[in-house]
């Protein structure tokens, strides 16, 4: 059975200018895999995400034909149970560690208050537990990074602290968004080696959205290409390349790459038709 | 060579603890040319970008533009401008396009008038009238056009780049680099710029140094960096992560 299965979900937004539409009718189910979801900004695939632990605020409005997870209902979910769903069975890895992480709290507070409260684990057991999460996402100097406010780390520290964060409940279902895209190449591969082991270890399912298609190519087992709110193409990764839509070729087209020419990159061009 | 950069250190105090971000690198870039940095996050790659700007302590060595010892006053930022990495946070929120553009002429008694602001605007390839919006009123990549023409608003002869497409998504990232590319041929431009992803260094760079735990390892042609001729260990590692990247064989 699948662990996650959507049916034509629909995000909108009452705004002062009329009603927009951030996605519109996306189906698909998961399994226990890496299923990745790229397009540009604006194509719903955070909408996508965060629809999915009912995280949208008024004025924006979910709406599906079915939200199921694990055998629970996600639309019909008490505010109490979407509440226990969040962090111990899905988790969400944020985007910006500037914007997600508490600017006046230490990282050893915000990692801990967790498994204080929710776990009630002492408070020696919680910070070697935050600890080692730490180390198991590879921060070279766990002790120091603990006693950091977030302003003090780089910005792929700050990710990767994000990502431990959301380890330490051990969930069923991570939802990373663009978990990546503030890291270099060689620690990007260590976080996708730290997410792939645990994707493999835990049997835990996972949802990469992301805007870099070589890197979801490489890392996920399917993808979702959306544009406008619509999937307009599901694949295997390892087709991603072979891509047939040409909304997908045209983002693969524009990306420089390693000894290639010098001239003009070429740029996207957008068909109506593609929005359908 | 316009810049000239020979030992530079820089050190942080964290928690009453030295921090050695950048220790004893040189390097030196051609006028009219464009230099890459990459590495690692916490290379020291940026703190080097911010050191020339004066947003970074120098605790040891020489930077030098034109053969002078940088100091940082009017002239210097009329000669240096950098472009940040994040459009989001780099631009203030409640100061509108327009001013944003003016303020730097104002602070430099400069004149100010309306056909050059919207002569900035058209050159990095927004309509004029965005000079009415504010920052939350535009997407990344305008952002990112505005603060591309804000650095150019004093005609500065080195551009410093600080990741400059990497939040930006692949279509408009291909548009921001044209644009840069654009800038550079038509101004005589001298490009020093950071990056992770070797690929917008290989297309944008004649130089690559390539930097780990704030020193430098290892100094690439572009020519040594597409046909994967480097010889220290960490290059080559690097050079591997980023394989899909490279031209389709």
């Amino acid at each position: 059975m699948s662990l996650l299965s959507v049916k034509n979900l629909r995000v909108s937004f009452d705004t002062e200018t009329g009603r927009v539409d951030a996605v519109r009718g996306v189906s698909f189910s998961l399994g226990r895999e890496r299923l990745g979801i790229v397009g540009e900004s604006g194509s719903g695939k955070t909408m996508t995400g965060r629809a999915l632990l009912r995280l949208i605020r008024p004025p924006g409005q979910i709406a599906a034909d079915e939200m199921r997870f694990d055998g629970i209902d996600l639309l019909q979910a008490s505010e109490k149970t979407m509440r226990s769903l969040r962090g111990p069975r899905i988790s969400m890895v944020m985007q910006d560690p500037k914007y997600s992480l508490n600017p006046v709290m230490r990282v050893g507070a915000q990692l801990t208050e967790g498994l204080r409260l929710r776990d009630r684990l002492s408070k020696p057991a919680a910070y070697a537990k935050a600890l080692e999460a730490l180390i198991a996402v590879q921060i070279r100097d766990p002790e120091r990074v603990m006693q950091a406010y977030p302003h003090e780390l780089s910005g792929g520290m700050g990710q990767r602290v994000m990502i431990a964060m959301m380890l330490i409940p051990n969930p069923d279902l991570l939802i990373a968004d663009e978990p990546t895209s503030a890291l270099d190449v060689t620690v990007q591969a260590e976080v996708l080696k730290i997410l792939d082991d645990l994707v493999r270890a835990r049997g835990m399912g996972l949802i990469f959205i992301s805007h870099d298609l070589r890197l979801v190519a490489r890392f996920c087992d399917r993808v979702l290409v959306m544009y406008k709110g619509k999937i307009v193409e599901e694949l295997a990764a390892k087709d991603l390349l072979q891509a047939k839509h040409p909304y997908t070729q045209g983002l693969l087209n524009c990306l420089p790459r390693i000894g290639g020419p010098r001239s003009m990159l070429p740029s996207l061009e957008r068909d109506a038709s593609w929005a359908g | 060579m316009l810049i000239e950069i020979e030992n530079l250190s820089v050190t942080f105090t964290a928690q009453g603890k030295p921090l050695r971000a950048v220790q004893e690198v040189s390097f030196a870039v051609a006028a009219k040319s464009a230099f890459g940095l990459v590495g690692e996050s916490g290379s020291g790659k940026s703190t080097i970008l911010r050191a020339i700007c004066g947003l970074a302590p120098i605790s040891g060595g020489s930077i030098r533009i034109a053969g002078e010892t940088i100091r940082h006053d009017r002239a210097f930022s009329r000669q240096v401008q950098m472009v940040f990495q994040d459009p989001y946070a780099s631009l203030h929120p409640r100061h509108s396009i327009d001013r944003t553009l003016s303020e730097p002429l104002a602070i430099h008694g400069l004149p100010l008038s309306e056909s050059r602001i919207q002569q900035a605007l058209t050159d990095v390839g927004l309509p004029a009238n965005f000079r009415f919006r504010y920052p939350h009123q535009l997407s990344g990549g305008q952002r990112q056009r505005v603060a591309i023409a804000r650095a150019l608003m004093l005609e500065p002869k080195i551009l410093l780049l600080d990741e400059p497409t990497s939040a930006l998504d692949a279509s408009v990232q291909a548009e921001t680099l044209n644009l840069l590319s654009r800038l550079r041929a038509e101004r005589g431009l001298t490009f020093l710029m950071v990056s992770h992803d070797l690929a917008v260094i290989d297309h944008m760079c004649d130089r690559i140094l390539v930097m780990q735990h704030g020193r430098s390892v290892e100094s690439l042609s572009r020519q040594a960096l597409a046909s994967g001729q480097m010889t220290t260990a960490y290059a080559r590692s690097l050079f591997a992560a980023s394989a899909d990247r490279m031209l389709p064989p």
